[in-house]
């Protein structure tokens, strides 16, 4: 499994949450974020603002649906035809073990495999 | 090192605080998210409110539906992880859908601010 967090504009989240529910990975964590990029911030006049509002999404995934639902992240959440500065960020990790709290069994692993887990 | 990532319902935060801490877990980060499992979703309702029956339009409601949750990071030495695991699952299992999921991820390294040390010597020891 892996972990992919992307960072997207707030104005784009629902649009992303939605384009994740049809590509069937419903499952999503989504934090409100305050960061910059490499452009440091908005310029407007004399006042630069550098903690602009940003939402974190996480999603955990099977490793061979990394390249689809990165992409699907993408197209929705990318702004104008060819895309802007703002409009975030995906960072890939990997995820050794997942549990699923209210069965306590370990994902992605055999029925049979799954350790059983006290009570 | 690794790194537990544990979404949980909010108000089962303070049991599960107690109980780390009873583990010997004291040091965790903790936030508020908002999020959504696959149990949560009639994929009938949504293909009905696509093809554009007012009814599920009307169930599926306006915007999309998040529901509250915490999120805890806890980063812990190799050895200890499947206890938080443990721990974690063992106070939040209500056996319904909706009680959380926990990741473990690989950790590189961790520095302690204040005196700048590294690796385990920077994660709290386990008491």
């Amino acid at each position: 499994m892996i972990m992919i967090r992307a960072i997207v504009r707030p104005e784009r989240s629902d649009a992303v949450l939605a384009a994740l529910m049809e590509a069937g990975f419903p499952a999503v964590t989504k934090c409100h974020v305050y960061g910059r990029g490499k452009q440091r911030g908005l310029k407007v006049g004399d006042v630069t603002y550098d903690e602009l509002p940003k939402e974190l999404l996480y999603v955990c995934v099977p490793r061979r649906d990394k390249d689809f639902v990165i992409q699907t992240i993408i197209q929705a959440a990318r702004t104008g035809t060819r895309g802007a500065f703002g409009d975030g960020k995906i960072f890939v990790t990997a995820v050794e073990e997942v549990y699923t709290v209210s069965s306590g069994v370990r994902e992605g692993v055999k029925e049979t495999a799954a350790a059983p887990v006290l009570m | 090192m690794k790194e537990i990532m544990a979404v949980i319902r909010m108000n089962k935060m303070n049991q599960t605080k107690q109980a780390l801490s009873d583990a010997g877990i004291s040091s965790f980060n903790a936030r508020p998210a908002f999020g959504r499992g696959k149990g949560n979703v009639d994929f009938r309702i949504l293909k009905g409110a696509e093809q554009g029956h007012e009814e599920a339009i009307a169930q599926l409601g306006a915007g999309i539906k998040l529901i509250p949750k915490r999120m805890l990071t806890v980063v812990v030495p190799d050895d200890k992880a499947s206890l938080v695991v443990q721990t974690i699952i063992k106070v939040n299992q209500a056996g319904r859908p909706g009680d959380g999921k926990i990741f473990v991820m690989p950790c590189e390294d961790a520095v302690r601010v204040r005196t700048g040390e590294l690796g385990d010597q920077a994660i709290d020891e386990v008491i």
